[in-house]
């Protein structure tokens, strides 16, 4: 854990700024009065007392899944910002335009995430931003612009084979009522791709968000970093703590998957799907 | 008809849930007979035809092969399907094998022939259709006239005693039709016992020994292909083959 | 031979010629990169026989040299005899990230096939697949690692018989937690492979004979397996990215090495850019090596003519 150690008190300080102020309180001790559990259910994994222990800590914990559900919503955002006008580019651009969107894509799809994290901390150096109602951390914009970009550069492929399987006729007949060829693919071909990407994009969202707790290599105390944080300080509750985070990861996907679910077959268009 | 029969179809029906879709359909065969079956689409002929490999499972009534009841609880379906080859409309060939491997697979697996003896049976079988020269072809590499000769050739290798055809060429191209016909003729001349559903309706006069017309799931009419052709008895079976005619 | 039917134009040729250079140029990356990787494995397995173990196979000495004596590449001479200095860290790193990449996605296929099948055929086991699938994928692969490895602290309860055969004994616990996880996902896979072969395929293998088991290993999955490759491929290249993960529980793999020189070193610029093109490489060497095993089992009308 080399990174983390250093970084820890960096990242201590940053965890506020996105998450509010209600989440920088640090891990409630561990020596707190434990209420009578009566008999010990043997179908309980773990100890009760670290279950307790986890309990009292689920304030500290929501801080860090305020900053995980930020950090993906960051991410997802700057990813689609970027990331459609680069599929468009793929799809509707030749020449060095098309060759820099793909090298570039091919470069961030190539590199694992964590990498991308450490070179936007520590090579790029990303500033801190400053807003008017409070400030960005160096490590939150590097995190928010890493996975932001690294999902621009998948986002861009979900949207480059979208546009794509748009048929042509739809172009040409686009042109033939008079549209120029900007107007056909933004009016006619557009939201075609668009509704024909929510599975990928549905994809994409659970994945940004797990990835999320890789931030974990650049110190922010998002929520499973949180999470190693309290186990380190009451060992015997390691597994109790990363099954509770995890259950938490799990209702996220879950529940994000759902809604997309439910957007996709609302806004389906009826035979949509033949291509 | 006599007691002995090879094929014994009594009383059969099948409900797929509310809907009756088989109801107390009979017949039977003799070795070496050739049956058609004909009727309106949804009238029942191919899970007629499926319900005696049991793809489909009847519900009610007997089915009894060479003596044996198919329809038994304890009857081994696999065994029963080994004896009983099936040509299907949509060809079905394996499409990740060749001609051969896809004639071969059957004798390879089910009888255990060794790799050579399953692939020389599979040469053979696809000699006896035609298609001597296409053996290494791949399925989408052959017209569909040559695809569902493989399949009957697939069908053949496992030396059934009975075959069943579903309407092996409704998915043809009309040019095509004309090989697998001549295939199945050539069946009907070497003694093969076979149960075909089928609109070809000069095939079934050239070569049935019987036609059972089925509408609704019923059996509405069956004889010798001359009298059923020439002179049905029920007013059904009469329009039935006026529109077949005048689709012709 | 076109070429010679008529005089081309300069603009023709360099066209012509661009693609082809840069080929070249990407194939003799290529070969250095995995020819420095193997003869640096070689090395250390022999004791040192080319260069003493732990040395750089070039004196990082010769390099800053070539490089101050080209005009324009003088300015990165330091650094590019740095990187010279980390090659036998990095291909050691590089050694432990491609076998636990290769060992758990060969054992999550095994496990990921009767997963797909079973929830494509199964009833009861499709919800047991089903539940397996959704835990795995909903939860992040390191948050399952932090379970393996603190949570349930299996690195102190490797078998005995594979015990030591990796430098640290945590490198199995990462095995595990990427086969586990990697299981999952190649199910998903597979399973959208299976359901779009056919439904005829096994009619037709169960009228020949076949039992449904055989039906689905003889017919459905020989089908399956050539369409679920592209994707497959996906699962590969993640694989390798996600591998770096095994880092965060010390496992001395690339990520932890370059990560360990970085923060001792603090020279983080050409450490990181150097990690980020070695996983480069490995990646694109993987969906190479993918696509050529695509062709090469290729079968004329399947997967790219699904339709009848």
């Amino acid at each position: 854990m080399s990174v983390a150690g250093p970084l820890a008190l960096a990242a201590s300080n940053s965890l506020g700024a996105l998450a509010g102020a209600a989440s920088a309180a640090a891990p409630a001790a561990s020596d707190a009065v434990v209420p009578a559990i009566g008999s010990i259910d043997p179908w309980l994994v773990g100890d009760p007392v670290d279950w307790w222990f986890v309990l009292r800590n689920v304030d500290y914990l929501g801080g860090g899944l305020a900053l995980t559900v930020g950090l993906t919503v960051a991410s997802i955002l700057l990813g689609f910002l970027v990331g459609f006008p680069a599929g468009a580019v793929e799809v509707y651009g030749d020449g060095p335009a098309k060759r820099l969107v793909e090298t570039v894509g091919v470069v961030l799809r190539g590199t694992p995430i964590v990498v991308i994290l450490l070179v936007m901390y520590f090579v790029i150096g990303v500033p801190q931003v400053n807003l008017g109602i409070g400030s960005i951390s160096p490590a939150i914009s590097a995190g928010i612009l890493g996975l932001g970009l690294r999902s621009a550069a998948y986002q861009s492929q979900i949207f480059r084979a979208s546009l794509a399987s748009v048929d042509d006729g739809q172009l040409e007949a686009g042109r033939a009522v008079g549209l120029s060829r900007f107007e056909a693919i933004r009016y006619v071909v557009v939201p075609q791709a668009l509704r024909r990407s929510i599975p990928g994009f549905q994809n994409e969202f659970t994945i940004v968000l797990k990835d999320t707790s890789i931030v974990f290599a650049i110190g922010l105390a998002e929520l499973l970093t949180r999470g190693y944080d309290l186990f380190t300080e009451q060992t015997t509750a390691v597994l109790e703590v990363i099954l509770f985070i995890s259950a938490i990861y799990f209702v996220l996907t879950f529940t994000t998957n759902r809604a997309l679910d439910y957007l996709g077959t609302r806004y389906a268009i009826p035979e949509g799907e033949s291509a | 008809m006599s007691d002995d029969a090879f094929l014994r179809v009594s009383e059969v029906s099948k409900w797929y849930g509310d809907e009756q879709v088989l109801d107390g359909v009979s017949f039977e065969m003799d070795r070496g007979d050739v049956t058609v079956l004909i009727g309106p689409s949804g009238s029942g002929k191919s899970t007629m035809l499926r319900c005696v490999n049991r793809l489909a499972e009847a519900q009610e009534g007997s089915i009894t092969l060479d003596g044996e009841e198919v329809l038994s609880p304890d009857t081994d379906v696999d065994e029963l399907r080994r004896d009983v080859g099936m040509v299907f409309q949509s060809f079905n060939l394996f499409a990740h094998l060749t001609a051969t491997g896809n004639v071969a697979l059957g004798p390879r697996r089910v009888l255990g022939l060794s790799e050579e003896e399953a692939r020389d049976r599979a040469a053979a079988q696809l000699e006896r259709v035609g298609l001597a020269d296409q053996l290494d072809s791949y399925p989408a590499e052959l017209s569909g006239g040559q695809q569902q000769r493989v399949g009957i050739a697939r069908a053949l290798a496992m030396e059934p005693k009975l075959m069943l055809f579903d309407e092996p060429t409704s998915a043809l191209d009309p040019e095509l039709i004309g090989e697998v016909l001549e295939v199945m003729r050539a069946l009907v001349d070497e003694g093969m016992t076979m149960l075909v559903v089928t609109h070809e309706m000069s095939f079934a006069r050239a070569v049935a020994d019987e036609v059972v017309f089925l509408d609704d799931g019923r059996v509405v009419e069956r004889g010798p292909p001359e009298q059923l052709f020439e002179r049905p008895e029920k007013e059904r079976t009469g329009r039935f083959l006026e529109r077949i005619a005048s689709h012709d | 031979m076109a070429g010679a039917t008529r005089p081309r134009t300069v603009g023709e040729r360099v066209a012509d010629a661009d693609p082809s250079a840069g080929r070249i140029l990407l194939v003799a990356a290529g070969a250095l990169f995995w020819g420095w990787l193997l003869v640096s494995w070689v090395n250390r397995w022999l004791g040192g026989a080319i260069a003493p173990v732990g040395e750089p196979l070039v004196a990082p000495e010769t390099v800053e040299g070539a490089f101050a004596a080209v005009p324009g590449l003088a300015a990165v001479a330091a650094d590019a005899a740095f990187v010279v200095e980390l090659t036998p860290v990095l291909a050691q790193g590089t050694w432990l990230t491609v076998v636990i990449t290769g060992v758990s996605l060969v054992c999550g296929f095994f496990i990921a096939v009767p997963l797909a099948v079973a929830r494509v055929y199964g009833r009861f086991s499709a919800w047991l697949s089903l539940g397996y699938t959704e835990l795995l994928r909903g939860t992040p692969l390191l948050a399952q690692l932090f379970v393996l490895y603190y949570g349930l602290n299996l690195a102190a309860s490797v078998p005995a018989a594979v015990s030591g055969v990796f430098p640290r004994d945590v490198v199995w616990v990462a095995i595990l937690g990427f086969t586990l996880n990697g299981a999952a996902y190649q199910a998903e896979y597979i399973r959208g492979a299976v359901e779009s072969v056919d439904d005829g395929q096994i009619t037709a293998g169960r009228a020949i004979g076949l039992s449904k088991l055989e039906s689905i290993y003889y017919v459905v999955l020989p089908q399956a397996l050539r369409y679920a490759i592209p994707s497959w491929t996906n699962e590969f290249v993640y694989l390798i990215k996600y591998s770096s993960l095994a880092g965060f529980i010390t496992v001395p793999e690339l990520y932890y090495r370059a990560d360990q020189v970085a923060t001792e070193t603090f020279r983080y610029t050409a450490v990181f850019l150097v990690l980020g093109a070695m996983y480069l490489a490995l990646v694109l060497t993987a969906s190479k090596f993918m696509e050529r095993v695509d062709d090469r089992v290729a079968i004329p009308g399947l997967g790219v003519d699904r339709e009848r």
